[in-house]
């Protein structure tokens, strides 16, 4: 299912500078994050949840998708977001983390906007001591807000959700 | 993500390695038959010849120049060996099985053209040529005594004159068949033909005749070879072919008649050139078959699973128009196309499974040369015998047996079967037997390795599981001999104080018993002092499928392999009494180590629980009793890994579809156990239970 997946990245191609990113907005708490839509597969009304007992907090447990079983995590909980008691499901989104398909709860999709490379404040280039999967920020339009803005904080999939024991 | 170039690498291995395989059993049965002193079976020089042939081929293709060099060198030899040009003896058998384990070893190398082997390839490949070199006695060219004409012996190929003189040499009648075929299925008649006349005679060549064919079909005169009287033959082959003749041994040689020589325009094609006789059997083989990655399998079982889910929705939304009178003749419809929806579906399915067995032969064949070699290091002399190498079971399952069935024939071979002294002091066949059985039973496939070496002293094994502290002595005055005979299980348990080349590597029966119980299955012993030895394993046809109890444990749902569970009785908390800080519950006046699942796993026991019941498992002589909450009654499950994150949490073997995207846990009973039982010293008086 994963076979053939282009390893997803918010960092744009050098050779063309105006290229849009795509990215899948999720809420999270109190937060907005952004995952690159090319890693994302797929977005589902949560389908019913197995617990698995004795595993870390973060792992909410597994789900049946189309035949395969996909393990679900709690981005809030991953992201170590205040606490707060366990909310019912929003959405699953399917994110594509090379070696296996993982089911991220988020409380809701907010929205998909394409970032031109000029909108994103890179990580690198920020003061701030950042986890090592945030690539940065980005302000979109928030249609809730009005005339507002929104800050997302854009998340490189692998290095989130890569490698989770 | 992987590179198209290493697909292609793969594939050429994956085939390398089954065309090794396949020459490592043929090579098996041509020195069997070489040791019964009996002429080879032409087919399997044959079929012997085409393995090393599309080996040399396909290694040229990509790059494996040490493998073509010596597959290159053994098909001249194989050639000499076919046309009669030599003779098969023990150096030629020593050297070509000495090329399936170089074929092994060069495949297995990262660099395919490393130069470091060229010296030893170039060594082995001067031996092959040395032997091929070495011509065959001669008895005379006995030809010229048969009434075949020299039309016919003119179209003949090398091959088919060589067979013809065997034939003769052997003192075979000859034949001539002619039988009409239908001319758009005659490749298929043909082989057809083959198969009937296999047993009873050999097909030396066929030419078309001028006679009694028309535009649909054609006939053939059948050149035939056979030991079967005249009239067998007729009575087999007149009615359903045509007529036979025998061809007569005679003094002086009459003229041919035109219709054997003469090959009419139009039918030429149609038949197979002679010379090219065993390329095209090789590519009609290839064409028959694909290579598939069973990935893709499980990719078709999810969409099949799929199906059924859309299935169960267009049933729901069909049931919504229930009851209204305009829709009434449509919903019979509905109805009746929805069931044969179904019965398609699951046919679907069973397909599916069937593509994904392979014969057991796989696995088997590779015993052959470890089954010789083996008994050469120990000088000991073992026949190996194996039937029903065609049963077949999933793919998984073969791959997964591979090790523990090694382990059991190299342990039947180490400790079962006697020296040849011995054998003979004891009036026994200098030549130990070892079998390999296979056999479907229900919904099962059995597999037995069978000797008939000195068997199993009860006695002995009781003896050294006290002395490794497995269980006191007292304890082991009640076993039976059954449960002496199945200490060999328990963990840290070997009978052999040196340790040898073949077995006794510290993994012992015990792995083999694990290993075989994460299949779902079961091993068993049976052994007789002096007679022998019978190890039986028994596995589900399918890893896909396994038969669970469901539980509930905490509110959840788990299933629980049915293999391993031995009973389930109700649970009372008031019998539970605490030895060393283990809770134990006393059944049928044995102790039975117990633990609840529910704590166990961290979850709230569910309150009010009214009957609880434990679950009693069994695994390599050990018994542990899981407390549950409830029994859900049986299920046939298809059990899922879990993701590649949740590989650290132990206790479970995957997951299983209950339906309806419902989910349970599919409990890992070895991981169980062993987590159990290592968590602190083990109490030996409840390990020996049987």
């Amino acid at each position: 299912m994963t076979a053939g997946a282009q390893r997803a990245t918010l960092v744009p191609d050098p050779g063309s500078q105006d290229a849009a990113i795509p990215i899948l907005a999720v809420a999270a708490g109190a937060e907005t994050y952004g995952f690159p839509l090319s890693a994302v597969r797929e977005i589902l009304m949560p389908p019913p949840l197995t617990e698995v007992p004795r595993a870390a907090k973060h792992f909410l447990g597994v789900i049946a998708v189309r035949g395969e079983i996909v393990t679900l995590v709690d981005l809030s909980e991953l992201l170590r977001l205040e606490e707060r008691d366990r909310q019912p499901l929003g959405r699953v989104i399917l994110v594509d983390v090379g070696e296996e398909l993982i089911g991220v709860a988020v409380d809701r999709v907010v929205q998909v906007a394409q970032l031109q490379s000029d909108q994103i404040e890179y990580a690198s280039a920020m003061s701030a001591d950042l986890s090592e999967y945030v690539v940065g920020v980005a302000r979109i339009p928030s249609p809730s807000l009005g005339n507002g803005e929104e800050m997302v904080i854009l998340i490189d999939p692998g290095a989130l959700l890569g490698g989770l024991t | 993500m992987s590179d198209p170039r290493d697909n292609v690498q793969q594939e050429f291995l994956a085939e390398a390695q089954e065309l090794v395989e396949a020459l490592s059993r043929d090579l098996l049965l041509l020195d069997e038959a070489h040791q019964r002193a009996e002429r080879p079976d032409a087919s399997l020089i044959n079929e012997i010849f085409r393995s090393v042939h599309t080996l040399k081929g396909i290694a040229g293709m990509f790059g494996y120049k040490h493998v073509g060099a010596i597959a290159h060198a053994l098909e001249d030899l194989l050639d000499d060996l076919r046309l009669g040009r030599i003779d098969i003896g023990d150096p030629l058998l020593d050297v070509l099985f000495d090329s399936v384990e170089r074929f092994q070893r060069l495949l297995s190398l990262e660099d395919p053209q490393s130069p470091e082997e060229t010296p030893e390839v170039d060594a082995y490949v001067a031996i092959v040529q040395s032997i091929g070199n070495q011509p065959a006695s001669d008895d005379g060219d006995p030809l010229h005594r048969y009434a075949i004409g020299s039309a016919v012996l003119s179209v003949l190929t090398e091959y088919e004159e060589h067979r013809l003189r065997a034939c003769i040499r052997e003192g075979m009648q000859l034949y001539r068949l002619r039988a009409t075929f239908d001319l758009t299925a005659i490749d298929d008649s043909i082989e057809a033909l083959r198969d009937v006349v296999r047993d009873d005679a050999e097909i030396i060549t066929y030419l078309p005749s001028l006679e009694g064919g028309n535009d649909e079909s054609i006939e053939l005169v059948v050149l035939l070879a056979s030991r079967v009287p005249e009239s067998e033959l007729k009575a087999h082959f007149e009615g359903q072919y045509g007529a036979v003749e025998a061809i007569e041994e005679q003094t002086h040689l009459p003229t041919i008649p035109p219709h054997l020589t003469s090959i009419p325009p139009g039918a030429q094609s149609l038949l197979p050139q002679p010379e090219e006789e065993s390329g095209q059997a090789s590519l009609r083989s290839v064409a028959n078959s694909v290579r598939v990655d069973i990935r893709k399998l499980d990719d078709l079982m999810n969409v099949v699973g799929e199906l059924a889910l859309v299935r169960t929705a267009v049933g729901r939304a069909i049931s919504g128009l229930d009851g209204d009178p305009r829709y009434k003749h449509s919903l019979r419809e509905l109805d009746r196309l929805g069931r044969g929806f179904e019965r398609q579906l699951a046919e679907l399915r069973t397909r599916i499974l069937d593509v994904r067995m392979v014969p057991l032969g796989q696995v088997f064949s590779k015993f052959a040369r470890i089954v010789r070699q083996a008994a050469r290091e120990h000088d000991k002399q073992v026949r190996l015998v194996v039937t029903g190498a065609t049963t077949e079971v999933d793919k998984l399952i073969v791959e997964e047996l591979a090790d523990p069935l090694m382990h059991l024939v190299r342990n039947a071979i180490d400790h079962g079967i006697e020296s040849v002294e011995t054998r003979m002091r004891l009036a026994k066949p200098s030549e130990g037997t070892l079998a390999l059985n296979a056999y479907h039973k229900g919904r099962n496939v059995v597999i037995e390795v069978e000797d008939d070496g000195g068997g199993m002293h009860a006695q002995k094994l009781r003896e050294t599981a006290v002395s490794r502290g497995l269980l006191t002595a007292e304890a082991s005055y009640d076993l039976t001999r059954q449960e002496m005979l199945n200490l060999v299980f328990l963990p840290g348990f070997s009978t052999n104080e040196s340790v040898t080349d073949l077995s006794g590597r510290g993994v012992g029966m015990d792995v083999v018993k694990t290993n075989i119980l994460r299949m779902g299955g079961v091993v068993s012993i049976a052994s007789e002092q002096g007679i022998g030895t019978k190890i039986t394993v028994t596995l589900p046809i399918t890893l896909a499928i396994i038969r669970a109890l469901i539980v509930k444990v905490g509110g959840r749902l788990f299933a629980l392999p049915i293999s391993a569970v031995r009973e389930a009785v109700p649970f009372s908390q008031q019998d539970v009494r605490t030895i060393q800080g283990r809770k134990v519950i006393t059944m049928r006046g044995e102790t039975l180590p117990v633990c609840d699942l529910t704590p166990w796993f961290g979850l709230r026991a569910v309150e009010h629980q009214a009957s609880r019941f434990v679950i009693v498992c069994e695994m390599g002589n050990r018994e542990l009793g899981f407390v549950v909450d409830d029994l859900m009654g049986q299920e046939d499950v298809i059990t899922k890994s879990l993701g590649q994150s949740l590989s650290s949490v132990r206790g479970f073997a995957g997951a299983a579809d209950l339906g309806n995207q419902r989910l349970a846990l599919v409990l890992d009973t070895p991981a169980l156990f062993s987590e159990y039982f290592s968590s602190s010293d083990a109490l030996p008086s409840m390990e020996a239970r049987a």
